[in-house]
C-alpha cells in the first residue's frame, strides 16, 4: 500500500472499529426497512397494473377527479389537489403515448430514497467534525504528528476518509434500499423508465440514470456542509460546535436564503447554490444565476473551507489544554 | 559511536509575552541516557515539544543525528520516538491495533518487529485487550512500545514514571538501560522527581524556569575534579585575600575571616600558593561538596509539589 493510502486506511480504520459507526448504519437500515414497510401498508402505489392498465389507469384518474371535486367543496387542502392534478396529468401522458406504466419495484424504492441522504449527510458531519477534534480530545493527536509525515498529509488523510465514509453510507443506502425494495416490491426490469414532470413537461427517462442524478445533486450538499463541519471542528479543536453548526445551516440553509433573497448579493450565499437541480428543473431561485455559476461559487466555498482547515491545522503549536 | 544524537542550540519560545525556554543548549550522545530534571512548569514538556515538532521553535534549532527538525523535518522525525505528557492511546482499540496503527506511519515494521516490541515491554497477555482497560503502568509501557517501533536513534520520554509503583519504575529502568546499551539509543527521560530517574541515567540537566541551571554526570569521577564547588578560606588577613582574589577576577562572599569562592578542584592549589606568596596565613580550606541532591532541592526549595 502506498504510504498514502495506509493513512486513510488508518483513518478509516479508526471511524470504523468504533460502535457509534455501526449504529449509524443499524438506524439507516432501519430507516430503509421501515419505509418499505410503511410503503406496503399504506400506500396504494404499490398497485400492480395488469394488461388492462388503461382501463385502470382511466378508473384511477376518475377516482382522483372525484376526490378533487370533493376537497374544492370542503375547502379540502390544496396540495393534496395539486397533488393529484398531477397525477392525472402523469396518467394522461401514460395514455396518449400508450406507454405501459412501470410497477412499483426496487429501483424505484431507491430512487424516493434519495431523500435519506439527510441522513447520510447528518452522520457524514458528524464523522467529519470529529475526525481531528478527536484527536485532540483523546491527546493523541500528539502521536500523529510526531511521525516523518507532514501536517498537510495527516489532514488530507483525514478529509480524504470523511469522503471515503460518505461514499460507504451511500452505497449502504443505495444498496440496502434496492436489496430491500426488491424483496418487498419486487424488480422493474433490466433497464426500466419511468414518466417524470420535467422543464419541458412530461419525459419518459431511464430510471437508473434518474436514480443515480437525485443521488447525485444531494451528494453536493453533503460534501459542502461536510466541509464546513471539518474547518469549524479543525480550527475550534471542538467537535460539538462543529456539529451542531453544520447540522444548523444543513437545515436551515434555504431559510437564510429566503430571508435575504430580496438583495442581490444572496446569490453568493452558498446554500443559494447548493442544489444544482434548479438549472433542471428551471426553477431557479434568483435572476441571473447559471448553472456555471453555482459551481464557480461552489469550488470557491470549498476552495476557502480546505484553506481554513489547513492553515490552522500546519500553523498552530499543539500546546496543552 | 558515541555520535552527537540530539543537539539543541539556543533554543527559546515565548508564549505570548512570557518567555518560557530562555536558551537552552543542549547534547546527548547516542547510547547516554540524560535526566531532564525540574520542577512542575520549569519548561520540560515545553521544550520536549519543540524537539518532536509539535510546537514551533521560537529561536535557536534542534537537531536530530544531524537534521534539523524545522528545515528537514521528514528526516529528523524519522530518528524520534516520543511520549510527550501522558501517554494517551486510543481507548477503543486494543494495544495491537494502537501499535499496528502506529506502525503503518512508517515504511517497513513487520509483524514481527512489533511482536518483539511488545514482549520487550512485557504486554504480551494483555496486548488483545482495550486500551480503555489498561491501567496507567501497562498505558505507559504501550507508549513506550509505540516510541520505539522503528529503532529510533532518540527515544524522549516525558514523566514516564508518573503513576508507577517502584517495581514498575525499576523494570522501565531495566528496559531503557538495555535500549541505550545494546540498540545505542540515546535515551532523554523527564522527570520532576530526581530521586525517580536518577538510577537510570548517565547524566543528569536541572531545568528551572526555563534554563538548564546545571548539567553533572551520575557516579562519575571524571566530572568531580571539573565541577565548581564552594571552598571556603579561613585566612588571617582576610582584605588583603580578597583583593587577590579580585585581581584574579574571581566573585566571592566574605564573612569574616572566611571568604567562600566557586572553584573546581584543579584550581584551589593556584589560589593557595597565590595567598602564602602575599604573606597570607591559611588556617584552612574546606570544599563543601554540593550534590546534586542539594543543588536539587536548593531549586525545588526542598519542596516538590506533585
Ligand atoms: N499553552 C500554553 N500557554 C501558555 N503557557 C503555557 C502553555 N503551556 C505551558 N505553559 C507554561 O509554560 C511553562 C512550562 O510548562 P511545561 O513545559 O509544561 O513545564 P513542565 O513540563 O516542566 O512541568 C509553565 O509556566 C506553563 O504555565
Ligand atoms: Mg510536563
Amino acid at each position: 500500500m502506498s504510504k498514502f493510502l495506509k493513512l486513510i486506511y488508518n483513518e478509516l480504520y479508526k471511524i470504523y472499529v468504533r460502535q457509534s459507526t455501526w449504529v449509524m448504519y443499524i438506524l439507516l437500515a432501519l430507516i430503509v426497512l421501515g419505509g418499505a414497510i410503511l410503503t406496503t401498508t399504506f400506500d396504494d402505489i404499490t398497485t400492480e397494473y395488469s394488461d388492462n392498465w388503461r382501463e385502470e389507469l382511466t378508473q384511477e384518474n376518475e377516482k382522483l377527479l372525484n376526490q378533487n371535486t370533493e376537497m374544492a367543496e370542503n375547502s379540502g387542502p390544496e396540495f393534496t389537489v395539486e397533488y393529484n392534478s398531477g397525477e392525472i396529468a402523469k396518467n394522461n401522458y401514460y395514455l396518449e403515448h400508450d406507454i405501459r406504466p412501470l410497477n412499483y419495484g426496487a429501483w424505484q424504492y431507491v430512487q424516493e430514497n434519495a431523500g435519506l441522504l439527510s441522513f447520510v449527510s447528518l452522520f457524514t458531519i458528524i464523522i467529519g467534525a470529529s475526525v481531528v477534534a478527536s484527536e485532540f480530545k483523546w491527546g493523541t493527536i500528539k502521536l500523529l504528528l510526531i511521525r516523518p509525515i507532514s501536517r498537510t498529509m495527516i489532514l488530507l488523510s483525514k478529509f480524504s476518509a470523511v469522503l471515503v465514509f460518505a461514499l460507504f453510507s451511500l452505497v449502504f443506502v443505495m444498496l440496502s434500499s434496492l436489496l430491500i425494495g426488491g424483496i418487498f416490491f419486487g424488480f422493474e426490469g433490466i433497464n426500466p423508465h419511468i414518466v417524470l414532470e420535467k422543464t419541458e413537461g412530461f419525459t419518459y427517462v431511464p430510471l437508473i440514470g434518474e436514480t443515480l442524478s437525485a443521488y447525485g445533486y444531494n451528494i453536493i450538499n453533503l460534501v459542502m456542509m461536510t466541509t464546513f463541519a471539518f474547518m469549524i471542528s479543525t480550527i475550534f479543536r471542538n467537535s460539538s460546535l462543529a456539529i451542531g453548526l453544520g447540522i444548523f445551516l444543513m437545515m436551515g440553509g434555504s431559510m437564510v436564503v429566503g430571508i435575504f433573497r430580496d438583495y442581490d448579493w444572496a446569490k453568493y450565499i452558498l446554500f443559494a447554490n447548493t442544489d444544482l437541480k434548479q438549472y433542471e428543473t428551471g426553477n431557479v431561485l434568483m435572476e441571473g444565476m447559471t448553472l456555471g455559476f453555482s459551481i464557480t461559487i461552489l469550488i470557491v466555498y470549498f476552495i476557502v473551507f480546505i484553506s481554513l482547515s489547513w492553515v490552522f491545522f500546519n500553523k498552530r503549536d499543539v500546546a496543552g489544554q | 559511536m558515541n555520535q552527537v544524537a540530539l543537539e539543541l542550540k539556543e533554543v527559546k519560545k515565548s508564549i505570548g509575552k512570557k518567555e518560557i525556554i530562555k536558551g537552552l543548549n543542549l547534547q546527548v550522545n547516542q547510547g547516554e541516557v540524560y535526566g531532564f530534571i525540574g520542577p512542575n512548569g520549569a519548561g520540560k514538556t515545553t521544550t520536549i515539544r519543540m524537539i518532536v515538532g509539535l510546537m514551533k521553535i521560537g529561536s535557536g534549532d534542534v537537531r536530530i543525528l544531524g537534521e534539523s527538525i524545522q528545515s528537514n523535518y521528514k528526516e529528523a522525525a524519522k530518528n524520534i520516538g516520543a511520549i510527550v505528557e501522558n501517554p494517551e492511546l486510543y481507548p477503543f482499540m486494543t494495544g495491537w491495533q494502537n501499535l499496528l496503527h502506529f506502525a503503518r506511519m512508517y515504511q517497513g515494521i513487520s509483524k514481527k518487529r512489533i511482536k518483539e516490541v511488545v514482549s520487550l515491554v512485557g504486554l504480551e497477555k494483555v496486548i488483545d485487550d482495550k486500551v480503555g482497560k489498561y491501567s496507567l503502568g501497562m498505558r505507559q509501557r504501550l507508549g513506550i512500545a509505540q516510541a520505539i517501533l522503528h529503532n529510533p536513534a532518540v527515544l524522549i520520554l516525558d514523566e514516564p514514571t508518573n503513576g508507577l509503583d517502584p517495581a514498575g519504575i525499576r523494570e522501565i529502568r531495566e528496559y531503557i538501560r538495555q535500549l541505550a546499551i545494546q540498540e545505542n539509543v540515546a535515551v532523554i527521560i523527564s522527570s520532576h522527581l530526581l530521586s525517580e530517574i536518577e538510577l537510570m541515567c548517565d547524566r543528569i540537566g536541572i531545568i528551572q524556569n526555563g534554563e538548564l541551571i546545571t548539567e553533572r554526570y551520575v557516579n562519575d569521577e571524571a566530572d568531580q575534579t571539573e565541577a565548581k564547588n564552594k571552598v571556603v578560606f579561613e585566612v588571617g588577613q582576610a582584605e588583603q585575600a580578597a583583593n587577590i582574589l579580585k585581581d584574579k577576577d574571581l566573585s566571592f562572599e566574605r564573612d569574616g575571616d572566611q571568604i567562600m569562592v566557586n572553584l573546581s578542584r584543579q584550581e584551589i592549589p593556584g589560589i593557595v600558593k597565590a595567598l602564602v606568596e602575599h604573606n597570607i596565613s591559611v588556617y584552612c580550606v574546606t570544599e563543601t561538596k554540593t550534590t546534586l541532591e542539594d543543588q536539587f532541592l536548593e531549586v525545588t526549595g526542598g519542596n516538590v509539589i506533585e
